[in-house]
């Protein structure tokens, strides 16, 4: 297998070619720097491209192999080039965030924590991302960058707000990438880009170094081209840090080896009621085959899921516009159109609201695991439809016309207000030609589980992430 | 809120903050403002008990270096 057929497979392959002295480290980074070269002029995934440092790590990986370093020959990464979100630090970079204001600040010092860790684990960066303009957005419609192009159709948005960390990879430019997730901007890229993609609970991966959007509904998380993947760099991302206040002090609990364990004996149900209501017909039939394949007939509810999403809604409006309100004040014409007005008014919403959005909150939380007494894995689409073309502003929805940028996050908005994990899995043939997700939702700080259900539907053929053909 | 009381209150709120809203942008922020509304309203339908609490949780900070005993 020669270097460019590698870097279309999974990271797993990429470390163990590596290990095995089969490819050098130096050459994977070259493959995917040329690749970056040779597609994103029409993906625009990148917003920075990191070549001179991604070579010099390649180049020192490499002597350390040469001379017999077995701590680099064990590295779970070892060789893989990745690239992450622009709103992760990056030594050197200033950390965009999407927006044109950030680009007067100063680089950053220092690696955001999960990027050092990746780091550490043996990959590569290569780059940094493209993301709607402070991460409000499902989109990636970014007006100071550009767009980002779905590669399975380019004339097609990517999703967000971590579009380019779905494209990337879908793209063949890096098998890994990190991304974040408030409402749902990892599970939606994911699901339109034909990605998998694990938001792991709130609290479990420190934001140490990641610029935020809502402190109380802000995770980071990985995105990959298998499940396998996925549990990799999620064990390497792992491990409490308390520069973030909200990171738990839990172990790490590795989950790479538990893939293995199947799904036998787990009770896996859909949800039904809203998540069935607000699905078109290519995502509930992605769901009907994924629970077919799971052999899961029980159809469960979770109660008042609109309110939820609502109360996810006020909190997202309320922090985002608190968070930006001096460049509001000063600089409004500076943001992107496409957030600015929301950022603007989420900056006047009553006290009230907002408190009374955390008690529903808290009540959801206690329903959902009040529900998993009962089952241990949830199934719920990820978006309402497959992409839409680039600039669609509303989706019709079973009937109903609705606003097409903030209904892409009809589903997940849901899931990540009450910090449950969930893997995005990619299913294709219930659209002619485009990918759609399925949400695996597990109780809080079972990631294992929904990565063992991804796992297993990707062996049976249900799930995949096939490269785009550019 | 009709939509008297949203451009009532925007414009108070705004100016309590001194945030100035351009024309260009004020009938945006009303429509978002009235979105926003429309799931405050949601949110507020829903029944709750002094009992349930916000999900919020401060966690209070203890002085780095080792404790005094």
């Amino acid at each position: 297998m020669n270097v460019d057929e590698l870097l279309r497979g999974d990271a797993a392959e990429i470390a163990a070619a590596a290990r095995r002295g089969a490819v050098g480290v130096a050459a994977l980074v070259q493959a995917s720097l040329a690749r970056i070269g040779a597609t994103d002029a029409r993906v625009n995934a990148f917003t920075d491209v990191t070549a001179q440092r991604a070579l010099q790590t390649a180049a020192a990986l490499d002597a350390r192999l040469a001379v017999g370093d077995t701590t680099a020959h064990a590295l779970p990464l070892l060789g893989v080039p990745f690239a992450v979100k622009n709103l992760f630090d990056i030594a050197g970079l200033t950390t965009l965030v999407g927006s044109k204001i950030e680009r007067d600040r100063p680089a950053a010092t220092h690696d955001a924590l999960l990027v050092a860790r990746l780091q550490a684990a043996g990959a590569v960066l290569v780059g940094a991302l493209n993301m709607d303009e402070y991460a409000y957005g499902f989109t990636t419609e970014n007006s100071h960058e550009g767009a980002c192009h779905n590669p399975h159709d380019l004339s097609r948005i990517a999703g967000g707000s971590s579009g380019g960390s779905a494209a990337a990879i879908a793209a063949a430019q890096v098998p890994i990438t990190l991304g974040s997730d408030t409402n749902g901007s990892i599970r939606v890229p994911a699901s339109l880009c034909g990605i998998f993609g694990l938001k792991p609970t709130y609290g479990r991966l420190p934001r140490h170094g990641s610029y935020p959007f809502v402190a109380s509904l802000d995770h980071l998380g990985p995105f990959a081209r298998s499940a396998r993947d996925l549990a990799l760099v999620y064990d390497a991302l792992q491990g409490f840090d308390a520069r973030d206040p909200a990171c738990v002090a839990r172990p790490i609990e590795a989950t790479a080896d538990t893939l293995a364990f199947g799904v036998r004996g787990l009770r896996i149900a859909t949800l039904g009621g809203y998540f069935a209501e607000h699905a078109g017909p290519d995502a509930r039939a992605a769901v009907a085959r994924v629970a077919q394949a799971l052999d899961a007939t029980r159809v469960v509810e979770l109660p008042e899921v609109a309110r939820a999403r609502a109360a996810a809604f006020v909190i997202s409006n309320a922090e985002g516009g608190a968070l930006h309100l001096p460049d509001l004040r000063t600089r409004a014409d500076d943001f992107d159109p496409l957030s600015r007005d929301r950022f603007l008014a989420g900056a006047l919403l009553p006290a009230a609201w907002v408190q009374r959005a955390q008690c529903v909150r808290r009540w959801f939380a206690l329903r959902a695991a009040e529900l998993f007494g009962e089952v241990d894995v949830l199934l719920a689409p990820a978006t309402p439809v497959v992409a839409p073309t680039i600039g669609t502003d509303w989706l019709e929805i079973n009937g109903r016309r609705l606003p097409a940028r903030p209904s892409l996050g009809l589903l997940t908005q849901p899931i990540s207000c009450i910090g449950l994990p969930v893997c995005a899995v990619p299913v294709w043939g219930v659209h002619a030609a485009l990918p759609i997700g399925v949400q695996v939702i597990a109780a809080p700080w079972r990631e294992d589980l929904a990565l063992r259900v991804a796992h297993r539907l990707q062996m049976l053929g249900v799930a995949a992430a096939p490269v785009a053909a550019l | 809120m009709t939509p008297a009381q949203i451009e009532a209150y925007v414009d108070a709120a705004a100016a309590a903050l001194q945030l100035p809203l351009s024309p260009a942008h004020r009938p945006g922020v009303l429509s978002y403002f009235a979105m926003a509304a429309d799931m405050a309203a949601l949110v507020g339908a829903q029944t709750l008990t002094m009992a349930d609490d916000p999900a919020e949780a401060f966690v209070p900070i203890a002085p780095a270096g080792p404790a005094r005993t």
